[in-house]
């Protein structure tokens, strides 16, 4: 017995123990009865608990979330949930039953108007809004959860888990519930007696519970062709002589979206004629876009570590294992974590689109009425610091007074001056300022910061923010190329002019770009089915993207 | 599902695309090189006089191209309908080109100049704005179609996946000949349409594999309610128009088979349909070959 005033070290190690014998009644060995779930996790739950619900930004834990927000709230209230991608509304059921009361996540976007909603309600407690690898750090630190609710494809009944070509965070949340204590439940989709491959050990994984149904999962990073136009297909053109050429662009990301997709599918034609392939775009840090199939087919491309997988690709991906990171079943690991790791500190370039952008360059999706939060753009989108080993192409962009000089990560915004319905992109003042007064929050929420820009593309030309002097002068590098937006329209041609001389702006012809040649027949695939096509066969487009 | 019939892959990289050219270029395309004249076009600026009013900008040609060549040597008007304007919807004035089209085509047949015509069917139907003249204009379509297809033959394509609804649905169904890709669709109410008036259970328009089971090219041509099943390829969709021209004017047309079309329908209860992938084997039960054993 313990001496009074001495320390109990265990006490969240009891408090395991006691939540695991309470659930008893529902389990037989480590397997929980999927029709008594609600009543497990009431057992298991205590108010004011820290529950980390993997919702990922594409697989979702959907059947552990439907339960948890089908708790009595009499019994379980006061939860904070820590969820990086809010995609389901039984996320939010959660809140408006009392449930849970506090939240911390990183992205919100298809429940960004109902969460905006629940938060001016008093609904929901934000702690803060995070981009994914800030958050996964927290629940090491000042987060960490009492109980983590996962989904894997597999288990076995030793509790080891088969993550499948989509593992994304579930071995970290794991990770950060089982070595503090926490309880582990993890719906599968399939118990079976040997999992293919063992992506998280089974005595990480307290209990598990085959789903009727498998964990939902969005094909979030497959863009069709068709939808590409003469625009994108412009911007690609410019991107790749006037950045990825000059910089010599060979380690890279790309964000998701239909002007990334463009790039993607001109390699192989446009690329090639320049005689690039070999010398850029050789290692990348992405999911398997099926955009970038015809470009890894013509042999472009050494290397794709990805941050989840995509529906559609496995057997594209299996296939193709000196490309993409496989396990010895032959299936795609992926890793966001990791991922987000290598694309700080290891990728040479980001590229991605933006909603809106200022006169400064910062940049937001953040739009009136909507919490979308981050994702992971701003991991991807900066220049992290800690970076030490040069590169070419980091040392082109050298900056600093000498001696101590360093280079400089490519951070490359890429958007037309309007967008769809004549809404310009680039604005006086961004509408993340003003969400982030009505939520109360202490900074607006930006996702790229204006001085982590290093380049803005759009169909008008390039500017090369990073050879700025100051202040004014990247405004006016912005300005040049924001066409006949409230940022662009004033400026004065022989600004620009003075600019282009500078190097501080490129357009169309001082790249070299010929825009007659901007057409449709310079993508390599103009459809899904030629995506299908360039994979031989291997591509399984989701029913939503086949049109035959 | 099943992983995709094993196609030819080399050929559909190495193909230039046919629904990807505009209907212009798509008509001049399958007409003997170097005899396309376009007649009525952008040039006499026949416009809509009913778009503008309702904040729409109209097209120089109201989105139908008509072009006349030749097909393998015999004189033919190609008509294209442009899906990028209005959806390839038919308004007064597209519908009035193409139903002349084919009225002029007729005429030059009886006065001794056989003139065949094909129609490049990417249209939603009848333009919504132009409601009532619209539809009296597919029906003169209609009309003047009829009186061609006796003289010449009329033949039909659907390459993309916008696909022939509404009115001109009815057009693809009285052609002599419908040729088809498998990413184009037929049917008279579009998916969205039987949606919204019937209710997602009846039938989900976001579902591409029921609705491209039900309504696709594939599936058409597998009933015989499409005739070619090409590759989306230029010079594929040249030459089975090229076969459906030479082959000239059958003796009964697909829509003159009443009887045939009637034990389709009594063959299916509505109440419980058939899978889409059994229904080719149903229909084949309900109406044997002719010379079949039943």
């Amino acid at each position: 017995m313990a001496q009074a005033g001495t320390r109990n070290w265990t006490r969240r190690r009891t408090a395991k123990r006691e939540r695991l014998e309470a659930v008893r009644p529902f389990t037989s060995g480590r397997v929980l009865d999927p029709g008594r779930v609600p009543e497990a996790l009431q057992a298991l739950l205590r108010p004011g608990d820290r529950v980390a619900l993997e919702g990922d930004n594409q697989k979702q834990a959907d059947f552990l979330a439907a339960a948890l927000a089908g708790c009595d709230p009499d019994a379980v209230h006061g939860l904070h949930l820590l969820i990086s991608s809010i995609s389901l509304p039984e996320h939010l059921d959660v809140f408006e039953r009392g449930v849970a009361r506090r939240l911390d996540f990183a992205y919100a976007g298809p429940q960004s108007v109902r969460m905006a909603q629940l938060l001016a309600d008093g609904k929901v407690e934000v702690g803060a809004i995070h981009t994914y690898v800030e958050l996964y750090a927290r629940m090491f630190v000042d987060l960490i959860p009492n109980v983590a609710l996962l989904c894997a494809e597999q288990a076995d009944r030793e509790g080891n888990l088969y993550t499948g070509p989509s593992t994304e965070d579930t071995p970290t949340i794991a990770e950060a519930a089982a070595f503090s204590d926490g309880v582990t439940v993890v719906q599968v989709n399939e118990l079976v007696d040997k999992v293919p491959r063992v992506d998280i050990p089974g005595d990480w994984v307290d209990l598990i519970v085959e789903s009727p149904r498998p964990f939902a999962m969005e094909p979030l990073f497959t863009r069709d062709p068709r939808h590409i136009g003469q625009v994108e297909i412009v911007m690609a053109m410019m991107a790749l002589r006037g950045i990825y050429e000059r910089h010599a662009v060979t380690t890279l990301n790309h964000g998701i979206g239909y002007d990334t997709a463009a790039i993607e599918l001109i390699l192989p034609t446009y690329g090639e004629e320049l005689g690039l392939r070999g010398k850029i775009c050789k290692h990348w840090t992405l999911n398997p876009h099926p955009t970038l199939i015809p470009a890894i087919e013509s042999g472009w491309v050494e290397s794709v570590h990805c941050f989840g997988g995509e529906p559609g690709t496995e057997r594209y991906v299996a296939a193709r294992p000196d490309v993409f990171f496989t396990g010895g079943d032959g299936s795609l690991r992926s890793n966001r974590v990791l991922c987000q790791l290598a694309g700080q500190y290891a990728v040479d370039m980001f590229i991605g689109s933006s909603l809106q952008i200022d006169a400064d360059a910062n940049s937001s999706t953040v739009t009136e009425g909507r919490l979308t939060g981050f994702g992971g753009a701003p991991n991807m989108g900066h220049d992290a610091r800690g970076r030490r080993h040069p590169s070419p192409t980091w040392l082109d962009l050298l900056t600093g007074e000498a001696p101590v000089v360093r280079g400089r990560k490519l951070v490359v915004q890429i958007t037309q001056t309007f967008r769809a319905g004549g809404t310009p992109a680039f604005v006086e003042s961004l509408d993340a300022i003003q969400v982030g007064k009505d939520a109360g929050m202490p900074v607006p929420p930006i996702m790229i910061y204006g001085d982590d820009v290093t380049h803005v593309v759009t169909e008008e030309g390039v500017a090369y923010l990073y050879k700025a002097a100051g202040p004014a002068e990247r405004r006016e590098a912005v300005a040049a190329i924001a066409g006949a937006t409230p940022v662009g329209r004033h400026i004065d041609q022989r600004r620009v002019d003075a600019l282009r001389r500078d190097g501080l702006v490129a357009l169309p012809e001082d790249l070299r770009v010929d825009v007659r040649r901007a057409k449709r027949s310079l993508l390599a695939a103009r459809s899904v089915e030629d995506l299908v096509a360039w994979s031989g066969g291997l591509y399984d487009p989701p029913a939503r993207f086949r049109t035959w | 599902m099943t992983s995709p019939a094993p196609r030819d892959w080399a050929a559909m990289l190495g193909r230039t695309s046919f629904i990807e050219l505009e209907a212009r270029a798509r008509a001049v395309a399958l007409l003997d090189d170097g005899t396309a004249r376009e007649l009525c076009g952008p040039f006499d600026r026949i416009e809509s006089p009913w778009l503008e009013p309702q904040g729409v900008v109209p097209e120089s040609d109201d989105g139908v191209v008509v072009v006349k060549g030749g097909i393998d040597g015999r004189p033919a008007v190609v008509i294209g309908v442009e899906q990028a304007f209005q959806g390839g919807g038919i308004g007064e004035v597209s519908g009035v080109k193409i139903a002349t089209a084919l009225s002029l085509a007729a005429r030059d047949s009886r006065d001794g100049t056989p003139t065949a015509a094909v129609l490049l069917l990417e249209t939603g139907g009848v333009r919504l704005q132009e409601a009532n003249l619209g539809l009296a204009t597919v029906a003169e379509v209609c009309s003047a179609l009829l009186e061609l297809r006796a003289l010449q033959p009329v033949v039909g394509v659907v390459a993309g996946a916008l696909g022939c609804f509404g009115g001109m649905s009815i057009a693809a169904g009285l052609c002599t000949k419908l040729i088809m890709t498998e990413e184009g669709r037929l049917g008279l109410n579009g998916p969205e349409v039987i949606e919204s008036e019937a209710g997602v259970a009846e039938f989900d328009a976001s579902d591409h594999t029921l609705i491209w089971g039900v309504t696709g090219g594939a599936q058409r041509t597998r009933t015989a309610l499409a005739d070619m099943l090409v590759l989306d390829d230029v010079a594929a969709l040249r030459s089975a128009v090229r076969d459906a021209v030479a082959q000239g004017v059958p003796d009964e047309h697909r829509s003159q088979r009443i009887g045939e079309l009637r034990a389709r329908i009594e063959a299916v209860d509505p109440a419980d349909p058939p899978e889409p992938s059994k229904l080719a084997a149903v229909w084949a039960d309900a109406v044997p070959p002719k010379g079949g054993l039943r």
